[in-house]
């Protein structure tokens, strides 16, 4: 069922049109790059507010709306070139340890994202404007950090393996 | 630039990177952490003068909010950058892709350290005026497109054959 799934993938038009042409891999990889370095950029801003080491001087929710709908469209732009490169080459890159490993530890910033909103972000009225967010909010940006570093690293990781 | 390419693999260095095949991912790991620093960076600081955040701020504390770690980030690109040059000197100084992007580096470089200091001398008088001005805001455009750019140019090394001809990387 899978299998087949991802047979199908990989002879769909634009999976071929990928494949066969000299230049549209490297071009959609390079924006995937542009991509996640918006979204590993853009959250380490607000990760350090939430830490206290940085824009420490603006409150923090005048720092995340400034900030997060960059994350957002970073986000689309590397989800969308990240499932054309993956469909031209579906089955080995989902047998791949790194793969695999970057999409649990992706599942799992959005659970850290989640932990976010149930916890810290209910009372932010209270310390939006401290020097740092409380411990729960520290918590999950440094698990935020520590996240995001390993899915790059596990990204690179994965064009070293999958040859 | 072929026998330097040659000459430099050899070297002890670039002996030990090609012994062992975790350096190069990891550094090319690393550039890319670092390159998400500089890009963010440059956004928040574009996005500033364009004004679509941080308007509560001046330019000139977004300058020095974002301007260390810019500096800083770029340091760390420019070293894990010449490691993997003496990694992989042919696919690297041969590249169309990489003279390229380091004349891009230059432009983009040179455009945010003027434009800092064109800010700074100018605090008192157009620290706020200039973000009015439309050639300010085109310039900041197109320094982040040339950013975009680089970064497009670097991942373009590894596939450096599209460039055809313009390409001196040996085939293998």
């Amino acid at each position: 069922m899978i299998t087949a799934f991802l047979a199908w993938l990989e002879t769909s038009p634009p999976a071929e049109a990928i494949r066969t042409s000299g230049y549209l891999f490297a071009i959609i990889e390079s924006f995937h790059v542009i991509g996640l370095v918006m979204v590993f950029g853009t959250i380490t801003i607000v990760d350090l507010r939430l830490l206290g080491v940085a824009s420490t001087r603006r409150p923090f929710t005048r720092v995340a709306s400034d900030i997060l709908k960059w994350t957002w469209l970073g986000f689309a732009l590397a989800a969308t070139t990240g499932s054309l490169l993956f469909i031209t080459n579906a089955a080995v890159y989902s047998r791949n340890f790194y793969f695999r490993s970057k999409m649990v530890l992706l599942a799992l910033s959005a659970v850290n994202m989640l932990i976010f909103n149930f916890t810290a972000a209910r009372s932010v009225q209270r310390w939006d404007k401290d020097q740092a967010a409380p411990v729960a909010g520290r918590t999950v940006a440094v698990v935020s950090l520590v996240l995001w570093v390993t899915i790059i690293f596990c990204g690179r990781w994965i064009g070293f393996t999958t040859n | 630039m072929t026998q330097f390419a040659q000459w430099l693999s050899q070297t002890p260095v670039s002996l030990a990177i090609q012994t062992h095949a975790w350096i190069i991912p990891t550094l090319q790991s690393i550039h890319i952490v670092a390159i998400g620093v500089i890009f963010s960076s440059v956004f928040m600081i574009a996005l500033r003068i364009l004004g679509l955040a941080g308007s509560d701020q001046t330019l000139l504390d977004t300058f020095g909010r974002f301007g260390p770690p810019l500096s800083a980030a770029l340091c760390i690109t420019v070293a894990t950058g010449a490691f993997q040059v003496m990694g992989e000197p042919a696919r690297e100084l041969l590249s169309f892709s990489f003279w390229l992007k380091m004349s891009l580096l230059a432009a983009a470089t040179f455009t945010t350290v003027v434009f800092h200091s064109a800010v700074r001398r100018n605090e008192h008088h157009w620290g706020e005026v200039v973000i009015g001005r439309w050639t300010a805001k085109s310039l900041t455009i197109l320094t982040v497109l040339v950013w975009a750019g680089i970064i497009i140019l670097g991942r373009l090394i590894a596939y450096d054959s599209i460039w055809g001809a313009w390409s001196r990387v040996p085939k293998d």
